[in-house]
């Protein structure tokens, strides 16, 4: 499902401030696998995601995606491909803070060419999944932090991706909403999905749901498990 | 099936404008007030320039004075008759007309005595008045809206006019003047030849000046000589100079609009510009989240668009408007004195309403038009930045 070939992610290229957040890394994650990228901050773990859900593109190297070479891919396809492949759970979530919760779900179906009636039922249904029933009208910025999370999680689930990819989920939750989340992840998995979780938090790393933790350090691969 | 998308993306930027009240709120005031000042600058010049395009338009094609120690004088009448046997004149018409200073309103009349021939003339070229004929002659006038107004006349009325030697004349008002040409007749008085005569003393075989027109418009200056040559002691005025006399002024007091004009352009584009260059941080990662989840470039234009379009529309109908009213009802009070002079020559009066499909296009062209190109172009660039660093905020 995704393939990384000697990938490296560099920023400020040719300036003093260079940085090589992602050095030479290859890797192959399965369909259906659920993988852990495990770090200290400032390993590249974001970079990485943010590499296979084609919101940046490789310094060097190739990033395959459902079988697309999407480091070769021009800009318009790559958005093609983030929009009907990956679903994406940001570090600090970026829901837009002043529109409705409901609003904030409906905002990746709205380049699908819906139905009103269609982008209706799937945010139900992520409503419904995802447990947040009842706080459609909430803006965005009045949830709690778990809220919030969910909110995310639902709105990288509503335009049904193959690939989940979640950025330190659990950084602010507690045991119990972090169990919760573990339990959502599990039950995409069971459908069928791939998934991606960055995250230094033992309680993602050692569930049992896991199939592989790929540790990371100075934007390399230094074990796996 | 496409359709949905424009829709719903549509539908999101309506929300959009919404969430940020405040910041579109002041930019649609700055807009609307930028509109109206250059929409009422528009409207005026144009409304003055047809006002004096009527005026212009019976005008003859030579005017013949009688010149007398350098000055303008009574001229023979019976010097029309050398004049009419030049070749390519068609008609002379001797004419008797004269301004009033009227004491008691602060006011000049303008009188021009007319029979036959040249009312009937004038009639064809000036609508005016209600539908019934209204005959003048043994004391019966027409008189203008201004006059009608500052002296509290209606048809039928009676009211006096100071004759030269001192003594009182009476008259009857015969009919007022329709607002339709108000810059020149709003202090206008039409009485007959006989009338004007007898107000001003004018000798029998005299008149004010000679009106000739001519078959062939090439010919005039041709013309005008000869009458200087036939009729020593005259001036011979042509249309073109009377033109282009007031087309200098008038040129001169259009440059002075034309630097308003570019006043507000200017400060269009300023506005324009910091649109344009003042995405807000939050705007920026809104772009780049929007862009994270699968929206195009086109559509994230698309939606902007739409804001900006809808700003600047309701915006540029609301100043139009404003300015319509301002200028047409309220005697253009904010743009007059600017354009100072106006009012020196013409008493206040209210323009008569009048859109030009061309103007309007034109104001339209030079705000909605860069404003909205404007509000695309950073959105544009943010766009096609990875998303990755649109959200990271570099
Ligand atoms: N868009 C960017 N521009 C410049 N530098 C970046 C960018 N993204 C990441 N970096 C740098 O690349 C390195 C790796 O960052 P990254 O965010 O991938 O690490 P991380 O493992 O996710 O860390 P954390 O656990 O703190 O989230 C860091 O030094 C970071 O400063
Ligand atoms: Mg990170």
């Amino acid at each position: 499902m995704i393939e990384l070939k000697d990938v490296t992610k560099v920023y400020y290229k040719g300036t003093p401030k260079e940085v090589k957040a992602v050095d030479g890394i290859s890797l192959e994650i399965a369909k259906g696998e659920m993988v852990v990228l495990k770090g200290p901050s400032g390993s590249g773990k974001t970079t990485l995601l943010t590499l296979i859900g084609c919101l940046s593109r490789p310094t060097r190297g190739r990033v395959l995606v459902a079988g697309k070479d999407t480091s070769r891919l021009q800009e318009p396809f790559l958005t093609f491909h983030r929009r009907m492949h990956v679903g994406f759970v940001f570090q600090q979530y970026h829901l837009i803070p002043d529109i409705s919760v409901y609003e904030n779900i409906l905002l990746p179906l709205y380049p699908l060419d819906m139905t009103s009636q269609e982008m209706e039922e799937r945010v139900e249904d992520a409503l419904r999944k995802l447990r947040i029933k009842g706080k459609e009208a909430y803006r965005a910025k009045d949830l709690s932090g778990g809220e919030q999370q969910r909110v995310a999680i639902a709105r990288a689930l509503v335009t049904d991706p193959e690939i989940i990819l979640a950025d330190e989920p659990t950084a602010n939750l507690d045991t119990h909403l972090s169990r919760d989340f573990l339990k959502i992840m599990d039950g995409l998995k069971e459908e069928g999905k791939t998934i991606v979780i960055a995250s230094h938090d033992p309680l993602v790393y050692e569930h049992k749901g896991v199939d592989r933790v790929i540790e990371m350090r100075d934007g390399r691969l230094v074990g796996c498990s | 099936m496409s359709k949905e998308r424009h829709k719903h993306i549509l539908s999101f930027s309506i929300t959009s404008l919404l969430r940020r009240k405040g910041k579109n709120l002041s930019i649609f005031l700055i807009y609307t007030l930028m509109v109206f000042l250059l929409g009422s600058v528009v409207f005026f010049v144009s409304a003055i320039k047809r006002e004096a395009a009527t005026t212009l338009k019976g005008a003859p094609d030579i005017v013949v004075q009688q010149i007398r120690a350098g000055r303008h004088d009574l001229i023979p009448t019976e010097y029309m008759e050398k004049v009419r046997t030049i070749r390519g004149v068609t008609k002379v018409i001797p004419r008797v007309w004269g301004y009033y200073f009227d004491g008691p309103t602060q006011s000049n009349y303008t009188i021009i005595g007319m029979d036959g021939e040249s009312y009937e003339a004038f009639r064809d070229r000036i609508p005016f008045l209600s539908p019934e004929e209204a005959p003048i002659g043994n004391g019966k006038v027409l008189i203008g809206k201004g006059i009608a107004r500052s002296r509290g006349l209606k048809r039928g009325g009676h009211f006096y006019l100071l004759r030269s030697d001192g003594g009182l004349k009476t008259f009857e008002v015969s009919g007022i003047f329709s607002g339709r040409s108000s810059l020149l007749t709003h202090d206008l008085i039409v009485m007959s030849e006989k009338d004007v005569r007898e107000l001003f003393l004018i000798p029998a075989r005299y008149s004010i000046d000679l009106a000739v027109y001519v078959r062939n418009k090439e010919e005039i200056e041709t013309i005008a000589r000869k009458i200087g040559e036939v009729l020593p002691g005259t001036r011979a005025v042509i249309k073109e100079q009377i033109t282009k006399s007031y087309e200098t002024v008038f040129g001169w007091r259009s440059g002075l609009v034309f630097t308003a004009l570019l006043g507000t352009v200017l400060a269009f584009a300023i506005l324009s510009w910091d649109k344009a260059t003042g995405l807000s941080a939050d705007e920026r990662k809104e772009i780049g989240i929007l862009k994270a989840l699968g929206w195009r470039i086109e559509d994230i234009l698309e939606m902007k668009f739409w804001e900006g379009l809808t700003i600047s529309l309701t915006a540029f109908l609301a100043g139009i408007i404003l300015a319509y009213i301002h200028i047409f009802f309220f005697g253009s009070y904010l743009v007059a004195p600017a354009i100072k002079g106006w009012s020196v020559l013409y008493p206040p009066f209210n323009l008569n309403p009048y859109m030009d499909a061309g103007e309007v296009f034109m104001v339209f062209f030079i705000t909605v038009v860069p404003y909205t190109v404007a509000t695309l172009i950073p959105v544009w660039r943010s766009s096609t930045i990875d998303p990755d660093e649109v959200i990271r905020g570099i």
